[in-house]
């Protein structure tokens, strides 16, 4: 693959300001406000219905939105689209065509030269495990061939931005891995990536920043690390030794302990620290006092934060009757 | 490397690119194969290698026949009709081509027997005619017609060289069981021709001064212009020529205009809408798609045209046709074949199936039916209130201009072909504009269709 060669401009990849769509008589995106930065790898999450690929439109100019101002690349997505590698949430290709072909013909829209193109093609089907296919027509693959496919087409012709709409939905664990490991490659490259999902897990795994947004509403725009600190349970785990009764009252007797707990699966042991203490300064006690097999500070998972912030801000949005699709 | 410097705005690259997918996964399917390069070769090869094939599967009729009657006259006036057969010496004049050529022109000209001694023309008949007397015993005779050693034994009643013959009398025509059918009508109508020529002698008149007395003469229709110009009157032609040419028009622009339909309905339901436009504008893919169907249309009009063309050129009737209107067709089928895309296009992205297009695609069914429905009425008088009016309607003027234009006696005046481009023109502008802004819309919408209100509110949103 040939390195991105970086824009001397510092400007984010995608900027949204007051950015908000209305479909009839629901609100899918209400003043979004929103920046992604050249080489990063952004996700934006939340649950169905929220407003994501409402917002990947607009992103993409296959919708207008009301109000607010919204740039790609510097500009107008309609200006840059040969710079722009997009993945719809609603996978589509035509069903009687080649794989080849239909790949080719996406390169030649996206303004790849005739030359070389078929060895590009084919050298991406080798990449991401799909050899032999290159005759084959669409219809003939299953569901994650075809995905897999589709992703080839987001980035074939090597673009400055690659936006990716449920990237890894529907995808069986191997064929998720490879696009995993395909997306980070890119992101290696320089490559700016924005994605959207509802899996938690993967966006931990992949992001760097992650917006969280639910009712059209963004709730949260944050580094991992900064998600995890924010939301950090201040808590350690304690797991003891097989046979070791826990002296729960040696426990709570440790300087900064708010209060010790069993956690669901009956074998862990929590104990929640107050804000002025320093989770290591427990750990070194609880050790002291609790032969253990395992003691950690406890972490948040995206899964935790996401539950939480979507509550808080009212559940889960719901589906527009009729809109753009 | 894509060019990062190039500007990727409206690019007619992309244009061509969707154009000639379009135009290739459409024109490379069976069906169309078939249907619309196949099939006009077939027909085309048909018409030109038909009378090669007749002439050359010809039954030679050589022998002899016998013919009993009472006095001899009529197998003389057999003998003698059967020296009108024989060839002609310049065979440029009896080629298969030259004969039906002659026998259509005859036809076209009032001689409708003309196309019924067309085979007799490519046929070699060398009889000779043997009289015996009708009261003598046929037995033999008739055992050597079932033995194939005599062509025929026509036998002819005496009373049907009566002054005033019964009508019950007939001709009796015994051939072999394997004669051939050209054989046996051409001996039929010569029996029946020479037994009046008998009963006509008899009376004693000459048979060919009375043929001449009561042949009906022909009556040779022209028109006189404005310009006082003659313009000969051929009623067929008047109606087959103009009609043949919108039908063809209509058929081509339809053909591919609702493919233009199905492709929009396929790309918009299967999603690949989506992928396209992340590559594309709309008005890009909608300009790329129209195109490439108008290239399928053309080769359409080219295969069908030129077998038409090819079929008039064999038949030395290619004069029928002006350049000019051929010309002038072009102009019109490009105007029409846009008006009606840009209408299915429109559609096509306004709705999620075939199903739902139908509510949407009917009453512009019914408005490009009116042609069809104009066909006699303009034909019949190219110049009239109502085909002056028409040619100024959209989407139908084309259509109506392709009529008047091709089928015209008087020429239509120019300033009604200018305005009447002009008119059309500016129409089809509108209407590709027009579904341009549903277009960029439609192909992204989904639930129910649209009303036709929804329609004009697409066209008119910013």
């Amino acid at each position: 693959m040939i390195p991105l060669i970086t824009n001397s401009t510092n400007q984010p990849a995608v900027i949204l300001r007051g950015v908000a769509k209305r479909f009839a008589a629901v609100q899918a995106v209400r003043h979004l406000d929103l920046e992604v930065a050249r080489g990063s790898l952004v996700g934006l999450l939340g649950p169905n219905g929220a407003g994501k690929s409402t917002a990947i439109r607009m992103i993409m100019s296959l919708i207008r939105q009301d109000s607010g101002e919204l740039r790609v690349l510097g500009g107008d997505a309609l200006d840059a689209k040969d710079r722009i590698g997009y993945l719809p949430e609603e996978r589509g290709l035509y069903k009687r065509m080649r794989v080849g072909e239909f790949l080719i013909y996406l390169g030649r829209l996206k303004g790849l030269p005739r030359q070389g193109l078929t060895s590009r093609v084919e050298s991406w089907l080798e990449r991401i495990e799909l050899p032999g296919v290159f005759r084959s027509r669409c219809q003939e693959l299953s569901k994650g061939m075809q995905q897999k496919v589709q992703f080839i087409g987001a980035v074939l012709h090597e673009p400055d931005l690659i936006v990716l709409d449920e990237p890894f939905s529907g995808l069986d664990p191997v064929n998720a891995r490879i696009l995993i490991s395909a997306v980070q490659d890119l992101h290696r490259e320089g490559r700016t990536i924005f994605l959207s999902t509802h899996q938690m897990a993967q966006a931990e795994q992949l992001c760097e920043r992650v917006v969280l947004i639910n009712r059209g509403e963004k709730i949260l725009d944050s580094s991992i690390q900064e998600v995890s600190q924010r939301f950090s349970p201040r808590a350690v785990e304690i797991e003891p030794l097989p046979g070791i009764n826990i002296d729960l009252r040696a426990l709570e007797a440790i300087t900064g302990i708010e209060s010790v707990k069993t956690a669901d699966d009956g074998r862990t042991t929590v104990l929640l620290i107050n804000e002025r203490t320093d989770p290591h300064t427990v750990m070194s006690h609880a050790l002291a006092a609790v032969p253990c097999r395992r003691i950690e500070i406890a972490r948040v998972s995206l899964d935790d934060v996401f539950v939480r912030l979507v509550t808080e801000h009212g559940g889960h949005a719901r589906q527009p009757a009729r809109g753009a699709a | 490397m894509i060019d990062k410097n190039k500007s990727s705005g409206f690019r007619f690259s992309r244009i061509s690119t969707i154009a000639i997918r379009e135009f290739r996964h459409t024109v490379l399917t069976k069906g169309f194969i078939f249907g619309a390069i196949l099939f006009p070769l077939v027909m085309f090869v048909v018409i030109g290698v038909m009378p090669f094939l007749i002439s050359n599967d010809e039954v030679p009729v050589r022998g002899t026949i016998v013919v009993a009657d009472s006095d001899g006259s009529v197998a003389r006036a057999i003998e003698k009709a059967f020296d009108l057969y024989k060839k002609p010496k310049n065979p440029e004049k009896n080629s298969p081509a030259a004969a039906i050529s002659d026998a259509l022109k005859k036809n076209q000209s009032g001689d409708l027997d003309a196309l019924d001694g067309l085979t007799d023309i490519t046929t070699t008949v060398e009889v000779s005619v043997r009289s015996i007397s009708i009261d003598a015993d046929l037995a033999a005779t008739r055992d050597q017609v079932q033995s194939g050693e005599l062509l025929a034994l026509i036998e002819i009643p005496a009373v049907l060289l009566a002054a005033d013959p019964p009508a019950d009398a007939d001709i009796s025509l015994l051939v072999p069981s394997n004669s051939p059918a050209k054989t046996t009508a051409l001996f039929t109508r010569v029996a029946r021709r020479a037994t009046v020529a008998a009963r006509v002698e008899r009376t004693g008149n000459d048979f060919a001064k009375a043929m001449a007395l009561v042949r009906q003469p022909q009556a040779q229709t022209a028109r006189l212009t404005s310009t006082g110009a003659k313009a000969s009157e051929n009623l067929q032609l008047r109606f087959m020529i103009p009609g043949g040419f919108m039908m063809l028009m209509w058929i081509a622009a339809f053909t591919s205009a609702n493919q233009l339909l199905t492709t929009t309905i396929e790309e918009k339901s299967s999603k690949v809408i989506e992928v396209l436009l992340s590559a594309t504008s709309p008005l890009e893919l909608l300009a790329g798609k129209i195109l490439g169907q108008g290239f399928v249309s053309l080769l359409m009009l080219s295969t069908y045209g030129a077998a038409g063309i090819a079929g008039l050129a064999f038949l030395t009737m290619l004069d029928i046709v002006p350049l000019s209107s051929l010309i002038l067709f072009f102009f019109w089928f490009l105007l029409a074949y846009f008006m009606v895309a840009a209408i299915m296009a429109a559609v096509g992205s306004a709705v999620s199936d075939l199903r739902e297009a139908q509510s949407l695609v009917q009453p512009a069914m019914i408005v490009m039916m009116i042609p069809l429905l104009l066909w006699l009425p303009i034909s019949e008088n190219p110049t009239g209130w109502l085909a002056t009016i028409t040619s100024f309607v959209p989407p139908i003027g084309p259509f109506v201009m392709v009529l008047r234009t091709t089928g015209a006696v008087e020429p239509i005046p120019l300033w009604q072909i200018a305005a009447a481009l002009a008119v059309n023109a500016f129409s089809t502008i509108a209407l590709v504009w027009i579904a341009s802004r549903v277009f960029r819309i439609g192909v992204l919408m989904q639930g129910k269709p649209p009303t036709p209100l929804e329609l004009l509110r697409w066209a008119r949103a910013r």
